[in-house]
């Protein structure tokens, strides 16, 4: 299955890309695709997403097709082909 | 000599050209704790509300919290304290830069303007010395050159200013007063009571070896708490990095940016006007810093003509970008900088052309009507800076644009075009996808605004914890509690950003740092519940009511028609009743004698 996954914020000072395109057999979920990305690039991104406890990092944000992870599975929620996910890590607010 | 805990203030009776020095006793002091607190209850006692805010009776208190000056983290804000000529509410407005702590410096825990002078004047205060100087030479002058005047005039080049544009001389409805060149006090119209008293600039220079308190008890809070904010991922990364234009792209993603006058929630172009956009594009100069300030969110920027200043941050990116469908990066910054020039607010002033465009795109203002001037589309970079200026001079149809979008929807026979609350335009968060954010817009005591109450930060950014965004039960408590907070943040001179990171006890522990208070986090909060609840008062006397929470229908009515957030309304009627009985007002929202009791408040 294809996911797509936007890159913001300091993720794109890392990476030095807007997004990155993923191919996966089924049954992935975000912790999955969380430690493939560290895996490909650079452990950046389970170091900003995903806190001590083996829980959401407090202040990162995971987005599949805009609704955050919090109200789904957390980083359990399993991915679906087609999914566009949008990852900030701890940024702020205004 | 300035001590903390005893408020010395600088009456200033304009009508009169008279100053004179007073003291407030330190139990008041102790219950309202400085800046917007202390300020609101002067402002209460001294003026009926029901006055006309643009005449001599109104008060402009320029007052510093009680922390300000001092080295706590971001101890530099000062609050701009009057009835608002946009709302016709108690108006607070705060600012950073260096102005607050120099103000303190100079002996003055706040100055109060009474009166309306005969020509226009500036105030010196130099070395201690109160001095009220004609200013004709720089009304009509722009913000930076009436600071480099007035700087230069004064013989000492670390002397500090805050003044008004054009805006504020011309009575814009929401004219900025504006500090050190581009921080401002930007909401509420403050601008245009100082403009309506013919006050154009106070110039501050004082001497730090004035101001006394505890040092070595204050900087081991502040070691401490440094670290907390150099440690934290939100003020201590991605505000230093982005500063605040992070957002963009993280409201847009979840469905709430408010896009074309609020008639969708996500737009197109944010990708060309973000935060990492202003990066990429090589805009951002360097980032900058207020007083003792470690986060340093500020924006030094410089466009491609070579062209420089501060900003934009989020909110005037949004005003100027979404609200009006504009994703020209550059038009926006442009406007940005203009409003920092001509003393503008730029969430009202962007907004309030968006309302216009919406206006006009549905036919309810004429092509005459802008005489030669670019049509008000949607997308029209040339349209936001035009209008910019005309508004700022009141030229043409910017004389309508001046009143802000409320009145201007009801000159053109459209009230509901405009997105305001209690005539206040609303920021960039949409309500529908936000309901704890449109519970906070409702009952904010100075009209739409986001920082009465920051909710984004559980609603969106999951700090401290994350809430659903679409959850009514847990808001009216969280509104409460925020609000509460916050008005305490305004009172004791910090920054609001340093709650992403510090909580109630942080701030309780550095107010018992200076004073013999000896404050327990529950009194200390209780505070915040006094200020909120007077404000409400000075609004009730003022004839606001119970109807005057609320949102604009269309954010009631007609569900998002785009993006994650598709088909949502907000939630109001669901949580008023709740919050109104947290608070100890009865059901037309009045306070009751039991809560004024308790509070220690007086009915008016
Ligand atoms: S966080 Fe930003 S606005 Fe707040 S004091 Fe620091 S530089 Fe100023």
């Amino acid at each position: 299955m294809a996911i797509k996954v936007k890159l913001y914020s300091l993720f794109r000072k890392y990476i030095d890309d807007r997004q990155v395109e993923l191919d996966y057999e089924e049954n992935k979920t975000i912790r999955d695709l969380i430690k493939s990305l560290d895996d490909k690039y650079d452990s950046v991104f389970s170091q900003k997403l995903i806190g001590e406890d083996e829980a959401i990092n407090p202040g990162a944000i995971i987005l599949v097709n805009g609704q955050n992870i919090h109200h789904l599975d957390k980083l359990d929620t399993e991915l679906k082909d087609g999914d566009i996910l949008a990852i900030f890590p701890p940024s702020a607010g205004g | 000599m300035s001590k903390i805990g005893e408020a010395k203030i600088l009456r200033v009776d304009l009508t009169k050209g008279e100053t004179k020095e007073e003291t407030l006793a330190p139990e008041m002091v102790k219950k309202y704790l400085g800046g917007r607190g202390l300020a609101s209850k002067l402002l209460a006692d001294e003026i009926d509300p029901g006055i006309d805010a643009l005449s001599p009776e109104n008060r402009l208190i320029f007052a510093n919290g009680l922390l300000t000056g001092t080295n706590a983290s971001t101890g530099g804000r000062y609050m701009v304290v009057t009835k608002g000529p946009l709302t016709g509410t108690i108006a607070s407005s705060n600012s950073g830069g260096y102005f607050g702590a120099e103000l303190r410096f100079a002996g003055y825990d706040m100055i109060v303007f009474q009166g309306k002078s005969e020509k226009p004047v500036y105030l010196q205060l130099m070395d201690g010395k109160a001095e009220l100087k004609d200013a004709s030479h720089v009304w009509g002058k722009k913000v930076d050159e009436t600071t480099d005047i007035l700087v230069e005039e004064s013989g000492d080049e670390r002397a500090k200013v805050s003044c008004i544009g054009p805006a504020g001389e011309n009575q814009v409805l929401f004219a900025s007063i504006m500090n050190d060149k581009n921080r401002a006090a930007g909401r509420t119209g403050v601008g245009a009571v100082m403009g309506s008293k013919n006050l154009k600039a106070l110039v501050v220079r004082g001497d730090k070896s004035n101001f006394d308190y505890d040092k070595e008890s204050l900087m081991k809070v502040v070691k401490k708490q440094t670290q907390i904010l150099k440690d934290d991922g939100v003020t201590g990364e991605g505000l230093p990095t982005y500063g605040t234009k992070v957002l963009d792209n993280i409201i847009n993603e979840t469905g709430g940016y408010p896009t074309r006058n609020f008639q969708e929630a996500t737009f197109e172009g944010t990708e060309e006007i973000s935060g990492e956009a202003l990066v990429e594009k090589g805009y951002l100069q360097k980032k900058k810093a207020c007083y003792a300030c470690p986060i340093a969110c500020g924006r030094d920027t410089k466009l491609p003509s070579g062209r420089s200043g501060e900003g934009p941050e989020y909110e005037t990116g949004w005003s100027f970008g979404a609200a009006c469908g504009v994703n020209d990066l550059n038009a926006i910054t442009e406007a940005n900088y203009m409003c920092n020039e001509l003393g503008l607010d730029t969430i009202s002033a962007g907004a309030t052309i968006a309302a216009a465009m919406e206006l006009y795109e549905k036919g309810h203002i004429d092509r005459e009507k802008l005489n030669n001037g670019p049509e008000l589309k949607f997308g029209s970079s040339e349209a936001i800076v035009y209008y910019t200026k005309a508004m700022a001079y009141r030229e043409g149809i910017g004389d309508d644009l001046a009143l802000g979008s409320a009145r201007l929807g009801e000159k053109y026979g459209m009230p509901g075009v405009s997105m305001a609350v209690k005539k206040q335009e609303l920021p960039a968060y949409d309500p529908r996808a936000l309901q704890g954010m449109a519970l906070n817009y409702a009952t904010s005591n100075r009209g739409g605004c986001h920082v009465r109450g920051y909710l984004v930060s559980p609603e969106v950014l999951g700090v401290p914890e994350k809430l659903d965004p679409q959850d009514l039960d847990s808001k009216p408590e969280w509104a409460k509690t925020y609000q509460d907070l916050t008005a305490l943040i305004d009172s004791i001179g910090v920054c609001l950003f340093t709650s992403f990171a510090l909580n109630a006890d942080d701030y309780c522990e550095l107010v018992n740092a200076v004073t013999d208070y000896d404050l327990s986090t529950d009194e200390f909060m209780e505070i915040g519940d006094r200020i909120y609840t007077l404000e409400r008062q000075f609004n009730l006397e003022a004839g606001l009511t119970k109807a005057d929470d609320t949102l604009p229908k269309r954010l009631l009515e007609e569900g998002i028609p785009d993006g994650p957030m598709k088909g949502k309304v907000a939630h109001l009627d669901k949580m008023l009743p709740k919050y109104y009985e947290l608070r100890g007002w009865d059901e037309n929202g009045v306070p009751t004698a039991d809560t004024l009791n308790k509070l220690g408040l007086e009915v008016l």
